[in-house]
């Protein structure tokens, strides 16, 4: 699928979401809080988005506090993009905002969606935004890529010029 | 020695396939001290600045060895230093003409301009 890539590394992070707490109290954590959502975000960096979605469905029912119901929505948003069910996917990254504006991977994957959707006024205006908040994504910038190849599609040229130089003194 | 344009066989303008050109589609006119390029490497659009939409140039002066190997590689100009290293990896796979054992090897360097853009494509239809 084009461009799965992208939207599975938007995903990655979430893998990581068990270990992540709000405060400096050591504790030993054993295994994620939610797994459900840590598997299903598993499921979609390996390309099963149906399971994916099924799991992390799952995980936001389980969802406690806001962090972790954005990470549900967004990756669900993720998942919907990776099934090309945009609308549903845009309903998710849509709440996930709502809950956090400055979520720079839902507004990546809210930008491809658009893209997708041939909106490329809104795709370009949450590129923006994201890369406000998160100047060096790579996420953000292959989608800024593709948008500029839609509306303005260029290719790449290189030119060799030769010329002798006598030695230096 | 003045200093004179020897060979200014512009190739012609390529894609970014990264294939082997042969530079001798036209024969250029060869002085006693110059090398005759056999092939040359064309680098490939680096794939960052291809996505974050970066042009740039970069000039690379080398010798050229009695095999006819490019040696003493460096960079002498770059406008963006994502070019630097797809140019340095293309002169070192370029190949020039061998010398017979009794021909002295020049001194003089060569220096290539790569020169990386990006052109609009025309619209269809």
């Amino acid at each position: 699928m084009k461009n799965a890539s992208a939207c599975f590394a938007l995903v990655c992070w979430l893998l990581f979401a068990g270990e992540a707490s709000g405060d400096d109290t050591p504790r030993v954590v054993l295994g994620p809080k939610n797994p459900d959502l840590f598997d299903g975000a598993a499921a979609l960096i390996a390309g099963d988005a149906e399971e994916g979605v099924r799991l992390t469905h799952a995980g936001l029912l389980m969802a406690t506090g806001r962090r972790e119901k954005v990470m549900a929505l967004s990756n669900l948003c993720a998942g919907y993009l990776l099934l090309e069910q945009y609308e549903t996917a845009l309903g998710y990254c849509d709440q996930a905002l709502e809950l956090n504006d400055r979520h720079w991977r839902s507004y990546s994957n809210r930008a491809l969606i658009y893209l997708r959707l041939g909106r490329y006024e809104e795709s370009r205006r949450d590129i923006d935004r994201g890369l406000s908040i998160a100047p060096k994504s790579r996420e953000l910038k292959t989608v800024r890529s593709q948008l500029l190849d839609a509306v303005d599609p260029v290719s790449p040229r290189i030119t060799i010029d030769d010329r002798r130089r006598p030695p230096e003194p | 020695m003045n200093l004179r344009t020897v060979t200014r066989a512009l190739l012609p303008v390529l894609a970014a396939t990264g294939g082997v050109v042969a530079a001798q589609a036209e024969e250029p006119v060869v002085g006693a001290d110059e090398r005759v390029p056999l092939h040359t490497v064309v680098p490939k659009y680096p794939p960052d600045a291809r996505r974050d939409r970066i042009e740039g140039e970069v000039e690379v002066c080398f010798n050229v060895d009695r095999k006819g190997r490019p040696i003493r590689i460096a960079v002498r100009r770059s406008t963006h230093r994502i070019f630097e290293r797809p140019s340095i990896r293309a002169v070192r796979a370029s190949r020039y003409k061998p010398l017979k054992r009794s021909e002295p090897v020049p001194a003089i360097k060569t220096c290539r301009t790569f020169s990386f853009s990006l052109q609009k494509d025309a619209p269809s239809g």
